[in-house]
């Protein structure tokens, strides 16, 4: 690298704003590419780029509300192209619903406001990217990057068009994990002392996704799977159905294992509880095989702990998270149950009735729209995000490396170790870049 | 509560049985990459120099060159820029090589790629923030290949410093839909200037991007960040 590159590198491209609050300081709906062309009363209108089962639960949320619209849908598949029509126009008793194979055609709309990315994990930042060049708001699923110079590059992006950005993790916005988090940040715990965050089951999606290929199978045609759009940014291998069936995590070109899968969730509220949204833990050490179970200890520069673990749960549910201080602990999961420890019992109000993940997820939704119209930061901002998702990736490259690492949050580099600062990134595959 | 929160059917019908998927088929020995990842750097280039490796063989051995090669392996590493199915694994490889060279191997390729590996290298060299590449990219920018023109410009923006000027120029030269990647590229630009403390570098940049000339996106992006700024 040449000498001026060297003082002018990637990382400091980004890693001055990928630290700080964010600083949105003209409401979002100024910055909106609408802006002037409608009325505050307006309903808000979404696209979807790359809507699968998951995304299509964030569909669902945007065609029940009666102050949101759901205009389109990109994707390189054409049966979900369809169903996502189907179900669209079926909610509005219409045919309004375009279906475009490329999401730059989608993008292009004026008359979109925000965009609901629900691709698959390599898409995420990049997709992100381009529609905050757009000028368009963004709900994004999780993880949202791939490394941590997306991460980086994401908040940078967000930042650079004043849009506003809601990471999909929705337990932010959960009223179980929210009570627990605000017992962590307000002191009923006492002085925090560790913080757990459940990563899954190392069974299923092992901490170290796998460098193989599957078989070659014969491409479908373009107009039934686009595979070179499929792949996106991701380095070319051979087609395989199954990638494209939704068996894609696992593979390292695709997914960042457990702890990204399950630390975009869990580390999240974690970052939340610790009031640790602009900082990541500065360090990590791994322990256990490439199965159940694993752990990554790491701890933050105020001394609290952060334990991400695929194991030795209460069994509360899926996303589970512990929290513990000097004055007691608290855990709770996706089964929208609390337990604490024996002398803060008296003080848990009744829990929520109702679908907890139902409930969850119209939460962060309805805190999305009410942030378009208000121009505030949702709770799942790009600030947030990308330091949930700098640690997370931190923890995954211990874990690949085997060894304990130090991490550097005000240079965002690891300390002394070549190696593992090469992992911060990886190319993409052009033409897809991240600014 | 909204309507999202549907009310459970009246008579529940017991769920029809799902589909079963069928198995993810085995991996064949042939794309089993641990043998390959666990090789030190002289092992890998010899993989990348043997005509007898295969080409999953020859992708690997450039991932994890990307962690573990130094300037020993460039010379190999370059030679599979111009190869179609590897010339994306081969940058994967190098880009994050500390070395000069490697600088070099991506500017050599400028005057022989075309189409999508010419952009490719493009955008290697703005990964780099190449500043001695400013000269050789100016030209793309006002050439007939418009994806190249694209990641000249960006390339151009992630570079920044001697590259502003060049910029600043295109605005004026440059018609829709490229000028509004020009603007777009400033705003990168700027962003460069500020990380690197050139504040007034970068408010100049704000100040010309947040005319009434420029596309209303990176008009709107640039006054929001000259408020940033001015918090800040």
């Amino acid at each position: 690298m040449s000498d001026k590159a060297k003082s002018v590198s990637r990382r400091q491209f980004t890693a001055g704003a990928a630290l700080a609050a964010a600083p949105l300081f003209i409401p979002s709906h100024v910055l909106g590419q609408r802006f002037g062309s409608t009325a505050p009363s307006d309903k808000i209108t979404f696209g979807g780029i790359g809507i699968g089962s998951r995304g299509t639960s964030s569909v669902r949320a945007v065609l029940s509300y009666q102050d949101a619209r759901f205009l389109a849908v990109a994707d390189v598949r054409n049966d979900r192209r369809e169903a996502i029509k189907t179900m669209v126009d079926q909610r509005y008793q219409d045919n309004g619903c375009k279906t475009y194979n490329t999401h730059e055609e989608l993008l292009d709309r004026d008359d979109i406001d925000g965009v609901i990315i629900a691709t698959g994990d390599r898409w995420h930042t990049p997709m992100s990217i381009l529609a905050a060049k757009a000028g368009k708001h963004i709900y994004c699923e999780k993880p949202c990057s791939m490394t941590i110079e997306e991460s980086q590059a994401l908040k940078a992006a967000v930042d650079r068009y004043g849009i506003l950005y809601q990471a999909g993790c929705q337990r932010r916005n959960g009223k179980n994990f929210v009570l627990a988090m605000n017992w962590a940040r307000e002191g009923k715990l006492g002085k925090l002392k560790a913080l757990h965050c459940n990563a899954g089951t190392g069974t299923i999606w092992p901490p170290k996704p796998t460098h193989d290929w599957l078989p070659a199978e014969p491409e479908p045609a373009k107009e039934v799977v686009d595979w070179d759009r499929w792949l996106g940014p991701s380095p070319w291998r051979p087609y395989n159905s199954h990638y494209v069936q939704g068996r894609w995590r696992g593979y390292f070109d695709f997914h960042g294992g457990g702890i990204l899968e399950w630390g975009s969730h869990t580390a999240d509220l974690c970052q939340y509880a610790n009031d640790a949204d602009d900082t990541q833990p500065v360090e990590y050490e791994p322990q256990g095989a490439n199965t159940t179970p694993y752990f990554v200890y790491c701890k933050y520069a105020n001394g609290v702990e952060l334990i991400h673990r695929d194991a030795f749960w209460l069994g509360l549910g899926t996303c589970s998270v512990r929290f513990e201080g000097d004055n007691g602990w608290i855990e709770t999961g996706d089964s929208g149950k609390i337990m604490v420890s024996d002398n803060l019992k008296g003080e848990l109000p009744p829990p929520e009735q109702g679908n907890a993940f139902n409930l969850t997820l119209h939460y962060h939704w309805r805190d999305f729209i009410e942030c378009i119209k208000s121009g505030s930061q949702p709770k799942s901002n790009a600030t947030a995000a990308a330091n949930t998702h700098i640690g997370c990736h931190a923890a995954y490259i211990a874990y690949q490396l085997g060894r304990k690492l130090t991490w550097d949050p005000v240079k965002q580099e690891f300390v002394n170790d070549d190696e593992a600062n090469r992992m911060r990134t990886r190319e993409l595959r052009a033409p897809w870049r991240l600014v | 509560m909204s309507q999202q929160t549907a009310a459970p059917a009246k008579e529940a019908k017991p769920a029809p049985p799902k589909p079963q998927r069928p198995p993810v088929p085995p991996v064949p020995p042939e794309f089993q990459a641990d043998r390959i990842m666990k090789l030190d750097a002289p092992s890998l280039i010899r993989i990348l120099q043997d005509p007898n490796s295969s080409e999953f063989e020859k992708s690997k051995a450039c991932m994890q060159l990307a962690l573990v090669g130094d300037k020993n392996a460039v010379p190999a590493l370059a030679a599979l820029l111009s190869n179609p199915k590897l010339s994306h694994y081969a940058r994967f490889g190098l880009v994050p090589i500390p070395d000069p060279s490697v600088d070099e191997a991506f500017r050599a390729t400028l005057s022989t790629a075309k189409g999508t590996l010419l952009v490719s290298m493009i955008d290697a060299i703005g990964q780099r923030r190449d500043t001695g590449a400013v000269e050789a990219l100016k030209p793309f920018v006002y050439g007939s290949d418009k994806d190249a023109a694209l990641a000249a410009i960006a390339s151009l923006g992630m570079i920044s410093g001697p590259a502003a000027p060049v910029l600043l120029e295109a605005l004026q030269k440059t018609s829709d839909p490229l000028r509004k990647e020009v603007a777009a590229a400033g705003l990168v630009c700027a962003e460069m200037f500020l990380n690197r403390g050139e504040r007034q570098q970068a408010m100049d940049l704000y100040t010309r991007l947040s005319q009434p000339d420029i596309p209303k996106v990176v008009r709107l992006a640039a006054m929001h960040n000259i408020l940033a700024a001015e918090r800040h």
